[in-house]
């Protein structure tokens, strides 16, 4: 391993340059895993928000008004689902329903299910901020704008007046805030009893079958096979009703990959010019080791090896890098919080390890190229 | 070394291990150099720095090659040291002809068979004195860490160098310098020493140090040593003087002629 001996001892004979070149690919990576997990961490953070507490796939009849029937073989087919998350299908029935605390009034639509269910859609009792999660008969949980526009806390009673006439007083016992000012302003939920009674439903008729998935890009690929062989119903999903931020996303992705492409070629050009400059000041070591019978190959691989060790110490320090600068990143109040992909981050180090090898090429093709009688005449 | 051809590295041992019988030699043939010409440029600027050099050089001996200043020698030198490539004429080194081979089995000719000392000692300024001598053992890659180092003492202790070991090349005087390098020349026990201008840079109590050294490794090792100088009266010390003009030899003087001439 000779040439890898001397690529050591000329990094080693040059500590600043090395330091520095090491430090360039440092930055370089740290900010390709920074700028990286931002735009993740931010797309999932925007994915959850937008979907993580709400229906990925919904069964619901043709026509709006109708009730889906949840019958056993659909029940099969959900459950049995691998793509389905497990806990997180929720038949649903929603009602609207008139508030009034006799001087302002406002509607609200009741989405009544069991607290089970609804818990694996919405996450119920992670998004309660007061009181509790609880569903039980004459029970009703309402959400934060809701119970902040009209003083409501958990214990109180209100007074909702019911399709057809009927009205019926509920106990408040939870607060929640999924996230969303408008569904905490204009939804509540309530037992599944409460929907199925003003309806006048069968006991498995429900609105719709609110399904999560695994992977929610999934959605597409569940919602054909699901139509396919459920005749009669219509599945939904929440990809087909948000084009516009499934567009966003991608611009968002697309411009993410620009910005760590164009940090990499930076990275390389700094690598290149550094292993360029460095083969030049060693001309004359390389000619003297070629005389006394080093070869093309051997020669080369020298600054092979140099670039390897670069690579592999900075893109390790840059993983080290990216780690204290996600550390200060988490002192601030970002709304968000980042979240490292061990995969993400080793295929980043992997890159910068690669982008620093190909950065070899030029110093490797002119030392390979280098005749000893060059450094022999010119001294 | 791994990228050279086995038949050639084949060939190369083969002829390290039994060198052409030759009558008028010895210790047998060791290098015969046919019509080496170098030619710079082209046309009406071409530059005729050697033309048509042909002698042979035997085994262990002791030879000087002398001419002015753009005479060509350093040319011839280089040519015979596989380190230029000539425009017509090949260097034949135990009969291998090192116009036929290839680019890497030239470079193992070299590491196995020839010693180099140039004017300037060419050290290695990252690598201390016993790694500087080692260097040619170490490209090779034929003996192991324990033979390189007993033999890179032995060599440097051959040259005074002893105490100097693991001080950094950079750290030396200049003569010192010019020793360690030709302890790396003499590394791989070379079968021949080729050395352009070694005193050049030192001082006339350097100078003779190193040429009573040369006659001394000649004497018991018998390597050939081919020394170019300008220095007639350092020819004069040699066996045979290799007189070049012009890029043409002109005269071919043995020891017994020397010795009869000066006497």
């Amino acid at each position: 391993m000779l040439p890898l001996r001397i690529a050591w001892r000329f990094l080693r004979s040059s500590p600043g340059q090395s330091a520095l070149i090491a430090c360039g690919i440092a930055v370089g990576i740290a900010t390709q895993i920074f700028v990286g997990s931002i735009i993740i961490s931010l797309q999932a953070n925007l994915l959850d928000t937008t979907i993580g507490s709400s229906p990925q796939v919904t069964i619901q009849a043709i026509k709006e008004s109708d009730p889906v029937r949840f019958t056993p073989a659909m029940k099969e087919l959900v459950y049995g689902d691998p793509r389905v998350k497990p806990g997180s299908v929720a038949p649903v029935r929603s009602v609207p329903a008139l508030f009034s605390n006799g001087t302002d009034s406002a509607t609200l639509g009741l989405i009544g299910g069991e607290l089970k269910d609804l818990n694996g859609i919405y996450k119920l009792k992670d998004k309660t901020i007061e009181g509790k999660a609880s569903l039980g008969n004459g029970e009703i949980m309402v959400g934060k704008e809701f119970a902040e526009k009209f003083g409501i806390s958990p214990g109180d009673a209100v007074a909702l007046s019911l399709q057809g006439g009927q009205s019926g007083s509920f106990t408040v016992t939870g607060i929640f805030d999924l996230g969303s000012s408008q569904f905490n302003a204009r939804q509540a939920f309530v037992s599944g009893k409460v929907p199925q009674n003003v309806l006048g439903w069968a006991n498995d008729e429900y609105q719709a079958i609110d399904v999560q998935l695994v992977k929610p890009y999934d959605s597409k690929a569940v919602a054909s096979s699901w139509s396919s062989r459920l005749p009669g119903v219509s599945v939904v999903e929440w990809q087909g009703q948000n084009a516009s931020l499934l567009a966003g996303l991608v611009a968002q992705s697309a411009s993410s990959y620009m910005i760590q492409g164009f940090v990499l070629v930076a990275v390389a050009l700094g690598i290149a010019s550094t292993l360029a400059i460095a083969a030049v000041q060693k001309t004359r070591q390389i000619g003297i080791l070629k005389a006394m019978g080093l070869s093309d190959r051997s020669s080369g691989r020298i600054f092979l090896y140099q670039a390897a060790i670069l690579g592999v110490a900075g893109s390790s320090l840059g993983v080290l890098l990216s780690f204290a600068i996600l550390a200060l990143f988490s002192l601030s109040p970002a709304p968000f919080t980042i979240n490292m992909d061990p995969k993400f981050v080793a295929a980043s180090a992997a890159i910068g390890i690669a982008v620093a090898l190909l950065s070899s090429i030029i110093p490797i093709r002119r030392t390979s190229k280098l005749d000893p009688i060059e450094v022999i005449q010119n001294g | 070394m791994a990228d050279t051809d086995e038949a050639t590295v084949a060939m190369i041992e083969a002829a390290n291990d039994a060198s052409l019988d030759a009558p008028t030699c010895d210790f047998g043939m060791l290098l015969a150099a046919k019509d080496l010409s170098k030619t710079y440029g082209e046309g009406e600027t071409a530059t005729h720095a050697l033309k048509g050099v042909s002698f042979d050089l035997c085994n262990g001996e002791f030879a000087s090659i002398i001419g002015q200043s753009g005479s060509g020698k350093s040319t011839l030198l280089n040519l015979l040291g596989l380190l230029d490539t000539p425009t017509s004429g090949t260097a034949l080194y135990h009969g291998i002809d090192s116009a036929t081979i290839s680019k890497p089995a030239r470079a193992l000719l070299r590491n196995e068979m020839i010693g180099f000392v140039f004017q300037f000692h060419y050290l290695l300024p990252e690598f201390s004195v016993f790694e500087n001598v080692a260097m040619p053992a170490l490209v090779a890659g034929k003996l192991s860490s324990a033979e390189i180092r007993s033999r890179a003492v032995e060599t440097l202790g051959m040259l005074g160098l002893e105490g100097l070991t693991d001080k950094n090349a950079n750290m030396l005087s200049g003569g010192q310098k010019q020793r360690v390098a030709i302890a790396r020349a003499l590394m791989n026990r070379p079968a021949i020493l080729l050395a352009d201008e070694p005193t050049g840079n030192l001082d006339t109590l350097n100078t003779n140090l190193v040429y009573d050294l040369f006659r001394e490794i000649s004497r018991e090792t018998h390597t050939a040593f081919l020394i170019v100088t300008h220095d007639r009266s350092i020819a004069e010390r040699t066996d045979r003087i290799l007189e070049i003009t012009d890029g043409e030899l002109v005269a071919d003087v043995r020891n017994s002629y020397l010795q009869s001439e000066t006497s």
